[in-house]
């Protein structure tokens, strides 16, 4: 049962950013949330698909607010609607020089590389396919439009995914984890925090791929830790992985699609 | 490893191609789940059992899947299903996915069961599987476990009663204790009632239980099942809310806090937290004010939203003392003290009003809404209410009974008080602000800021802003607004034709869904000449109207693909009227014996609205002989020796042709079916004289094709063919001949 994940390149901050080979094998399903789908959730869906998981991601809020000239005049989108290249196109063209230096093209144009645009989570209808999304980064395993874990970036967004899962009344009947990894909203943090998801993420699916591995002695029979199967330990992994990321605080959930 | 034909990871990478092409097109769904059910059988192994359970959750689970298909396809996975889930030695992930189909498909099964009474061995199979999770819900992996506890809430949504018996109203696929007649030979409503009862009892005993916290996954489950049964099933929301008001997530808090028990408290309080947050805000009927009491709920339906608030603050009161001032130490505070029902009802009873002074409390200073202007309750759970919500109708209604209700008095005490409120407003107006061009608002927190877009956010995201802001600060209101001032509404967004098509198809589904509840006339009453098509609202009514909607509607609107005028099989077959016409053929196919008459009906108005727009221009595109065919290759398969079906389908249909007569012909390579096929002939012969030479046709090229026809066919052509009996004779005679010559030489 002592589960101990070697991860220290994580843990330094050093290392991490790279491309993992693909080994195959068990994947979980993950989808990155935040407020605007840019920053937070767009960093670590990068990270995630970088190391082969399947992965979407969503914003939880009215409108996809980027900073502007000053804070009174952000610069608003509409979800759905708005390509990252043409928010790209857009702000280079009012003042490159402003834009580049808050990073905010840099951050767009690495969105852009990732996937069409941002998508509002409650516009999302899970379970419907999302064929069509086949250019997107860590699309491959996220065909049939649902996951198994649910990351979000901020509480608010956590507490806005789950209250419209109550409200959707969990038709589909499958389990979702739902982690929130509390995370500052500007580029550094969102940087860091992109690590501690993807050290969660490889935790989880570490837990996963042994559960399916076990050879099923058959679930009326079997001895305790046979039984101790995924679900049951993603409070623990949770809690070690806290252990580990001090300054994310994080809370969990188990909900319904 | 590798099996004879094909390893393990050749036949899921094969079975992945499968689920891609269902996944773009719903249509494929039967011909591939009937192809798999035997290649993950129970003696296949582990890899391909765990895709399969985990294809056919997904497959009833997907919104995209008309419920009607599910239905058809629930009834061949079940017995698959049973056999899974009863091998005590299967894997715990293919049970979890079986548990979850299970849970998809008991609705569709026992809504079939409603309308097919007589389908005693699917009922059986059910309740095989039923009795079977209820079995391993307690012993199970935890994983399983949750499942289970998923299905026991649909079984208990389904075998309650919902609040509105109405099937046109609502979810068309909602299934509920109203549907069951009486005296249905296989469900007795009262029984259902009674285990929905008791299961709701044994899942809510998770919160009762000492608590051994492994149990938080199961808590979290439970409450995230909740929130439906309790918006949907009001008469057992107390019960549930009751429950949940007595439990203590906070509880273990007292014992050493290790990091997995930290997750745990944490998450067991914040997601009762915010399913009582969110039944507060959502339920709405739910929180009927009683004017008289202004900030009481004196409402006998509900006494629990003011004790809601009460828990919820108290939770954050708690858990802010836990984990937010680091002493992990220290014991949580008794919160479950004045939890007790009898001592909350004490404190939140109406105090005996021997003053009946109304008072309203004055506004703070600053800018306010209109809302607060007239919001005269101190109720915080009341403020949050949004009334816009509720129907008209029903606003109306209560606002009609208040009037009546209400001491003058105290009305007049609150006009006053709202007047008084008015006077102080207009007296301290702010400077004028031009909305067009003041600066758009924005406090510290940036993702707090909400711009006041005029006309750029949809309904929907406004209406969800206003959920999510109560109250909301708008400085930007003018007093003079409050007065009556012209005001129309954003208008909504222009639907795209993939929209449009979607939305379409929603209200065809529908109107399937109400066909099948209708029971079938038990008496046709003749109406005679003068009657008006489709102004009875029976199911026949119903069947005008679709078959109209589908002939007519867009007709003239297609652009004919090619010259050639029949409509092709290809790619435009995404319009709604074809989507229609795709709704029904299944309808009639999935059990035309009964529905025959149906597509009759149908191809009749498919024969005339041809004609009408073969009048109206040469380049029409023609659909009665492609949908006749279709229909027809759709029956030919499942037609029995006895089947009045042909016959009656052929005679009533408005027009026969070649095609159609050569699928008839093609019947008789089935020895058993020649009767059939030649008596339908021979019914079209005597009854429709237009067609009666080609259907001679036929019968001759039936005599000369097949030998076990050949008897059959004589005679009727010896009847009905002027020539035919002296032809058949000279052929005789030569082939007497000729085998005399052969034995001869």
């Amino acid at each position: 049962m002592a589960q101990v994940l070697a991860q220290p390149e994580a843990v330094n901050g050093a290392v991490s950013n790279g491309l993992r080979e693909d080994h195959g094998g068990f994947k979980l399903k993950f989808c990155t949330v935040c407020a605007s789908n840019n920053n937070r959730s767009m960093e670590s869906h990068l990270r995630l698909a970088e190391a082969n998981y399947p992965v979407i991601s969503f914003g939880t809020g009215s409108l996809v607010r980027l900073p502007g000239p000053s804070i009174t005049q952000p610069n608003v989108y509409h979800f759905n609607k708005t390509s990252y290249d043409s928010m790209y196109r857009e702000l280079e063209g009012k003042d490159p020089r402003l834009y580049r230096a808050n990073g905010i093209l840099n951050m767009l144009g690495r969105n852009r590389d990732v996937k069409w645009g941002p998508e509002r989570w409650q516009d999302w209808q899970p379970g419907v396919p999302r064929l069509e999304h086949n250019t997107d980064r860590g699309s491959e395993g996220v065909e049939g439009g649902v996951v198994d874990v649910v990351i979000t970036c901020e509480e608010r967004c956590w507490d806005a995914v789950v209250d419209d899962l109550l409200n959707r009344g969990s038709p589909l009947n499958r389990p979702v984890h739902v982690i929130n990894v509390d995370i500052k909203d500007n580029h550094e943090e969102a940087l860091i925090g992109g690590r501690g998801i993807l050290d969660l993420a490889d935790s989880l699916n570490k837990a996963a791929a042994e559960a399916r591995d076990m050879n099923p002695s058959g679930f009326d029979s079997g001895n305790a830790a046979s039984r101790a199967n995924f679900d049951e330990r993603v409070p623990e992994i949770i809690g070690e992985w806290q252990e580990r990321w001090p300054n994310l605080p994080a809370v969990w959930t188990l909900a319904w699609f | 490893m590798a099996a004879p034909t094909l390893s393990v990871e050749q036949q899921i990478q094969q079975l992945d191609d499968a689920r891609k092409l269902v996944l773009g097109d719903v249509t494929y769904y039967q011909p591939i789940i009937q192809g798999i059910l035997p290649i993950i059988g129970p003696s296949a192994r582990v890899e391909l059992r765990r895709w399969g359970a985990e294809f056919l959750a997904e497959t009833f689970a997907a919104p995209r899947v008309p419920a009607q298909q599910k239905e058809t396809l629930s009834l061949i996975v079940l017995e698959t299903l049973k056999v899974m889930i009863e091998n005590p030695q299967e894997d715990p992930a293919v049970v979890k996915s079986i548990v979850q189909t299970a849970a998809s498909v008991y609705p569709l099964v026992f809504r079939w069961i409603i309308n097919n009474s007589y389908d005693g061995p699917t009922w059986e199979r059910m309740l095989a599987i039923k009795s079977r999770i209820f079995r391993i819900w307690d012993s199970a992996a935890s994983g399983v476990r949750i499942c289970c506890i998923k299905f026991a809430q649909r079984v208990v949504l389904v075998q309650t009663a919902g609040p509105d018996a109405d099937p046109r109203r609502g979810d068309p696929m909602e299934v509920s204790l109203n549907m069951v007649p009486q005296n249905h030979p296989l469900l007795a409503p009262r029984n259902l009632e009674a285990e929905a009862s008791g299961l709701l009892d044994r899942m809510l005993g998770v919160f009762q239980e000492s608590t051994r916290y492994s149990d938080a996954i199961l808590i979290d489950a439970t409450l995230n099942t909740l929130s439906i049964l309790i918006r949907a099933r009001p008469h057992i929301a107390n019960r549930i809310l009751n429950v949940i008001l007595n439990f203590n997530p906070l509880k273990q808090a007292n014992s050493p806090m290790t990091p997995k028990l930290r997750v745990m408290v944490k998450s067991m309080e914040k997601t009762t937290r915010l399913l009582l947050m969110h039944i507060n805000k959502r339920y709405a009927d739910y929180v009927l004010p009683d004017p008289s009491n202004a900030d009481k709920y004196s409402d006998p339906q509900n006494p629990l939203a003011g004790r809601i608030q009460q828990y919820v603050e108290r939770m954050m009161r708690s858990r802010n003392e836990i984990f937010d001032e680091a002493s992990r130490k220290r014991g949580p505070p008794e919160p479950t003290d004045g939890l007790d029902a009898a001592k909350r009802q004490k404190l939140a009873a109406p105090v005996p009003s021997a003053t009946p002074r109304f008072h309203v409390p004055p506004l703070k200073p600053g800018p306010c809404t209109v809302a607060e202007l007239f919001t005269v309750t101190t109720d915080e759970g009341l403020k949050a209410f949004d009334v816009s919500v509720l129907t008209q109708d029903l606003v109306v209604k209560i606002g009609i009974t208040i009037l009546q209700k209400l001491d003058a008095d105290t009305l007049n005490q609150a006009v006053e008080g709202v007047r008084q409120r008015y006077k102080s407003l207009a007296a301290a107006q702010p400077e004028e602000l031009d909305p067009a061009t003041a600066p758009l608002g924005v406090d510290e927190d940036d993702d707090d800021y909400e711009p006041d877009y005029f006309n750029a956010e949809d309904t929907e995201q406004i209406l969800n802003k206003l959920d999510n802001a109560p109250p909301p600060e708008e400085p930007k209101i003018k007093v003079p607004d409050v007065a009556l001032q012209h005001f129309t509404l954003p208008p909504p967004p222009p639907l795209t034709p993939d929209q449009a098509v979607q939305i379409g198809q929603g209200t065809v589904t529908r109107v399937f869904g109400v066909m099948q509840t209708l029971e079938e006339p038990a008496k046709k009453i003749k109406s005679g000449m003068n009657r008006l098509a489709a102004s009875a609202y029976d199911r026949d009514a119903w069947i005008t109207i679709i078959t109209r909607l589908a002939t007519r509607a867009s007709a003239g609107l297609e652009e004919p693909a090619t010259p050639v005028k029949i409509e092709s099989n290809g790619a435009d077959s995404s319009s709604l009227s074809n989507t229609i016409r795709e709704s029904l053929y299944l309808y009639v196919i999935e059990d035309f014996r009964k529905r025959i008459d149906i597509a009759v009906a149908w191809l009749c108005e498919e024969w005339y609205n041809d004609k009408v727009q073969m009048k109206l221009g040469e380049d029409a595109v023609l659909h009665y002989e492609k949908w006749v065919l279709k229909v027809l290759d759709g029956i030919v398969p499942y037609l029995d020796a006895r089947d009045k079906v042909l016959t009656r389908f052929l005679s009533e249909i408005p027009g026969l042709s070649l095609d159609v007569l050569t699928r008839v012909k093609g019947l008789c390579r089935d020895p058993a079916m020649v009767n059939l096929a030649l008596t339908s002939l021979l019914y079209l012969v005597m009854m429709r004289p237009p067609v009666r030479e080609i259907a001679l046709d036929a019968v001759e090229d039936i005599w000369s094709t097949y030998e076990d026809a050949k008897p059959i066919a004589a005679k009727y052509l010896t009847k009905w063919r002027p020539g035919f009996a002296e032809r058949l004779k000279s052929k005789d005679d030569e082939e007497e001949e000729k085998k005399g010559n052969g034995i001869a030489a």
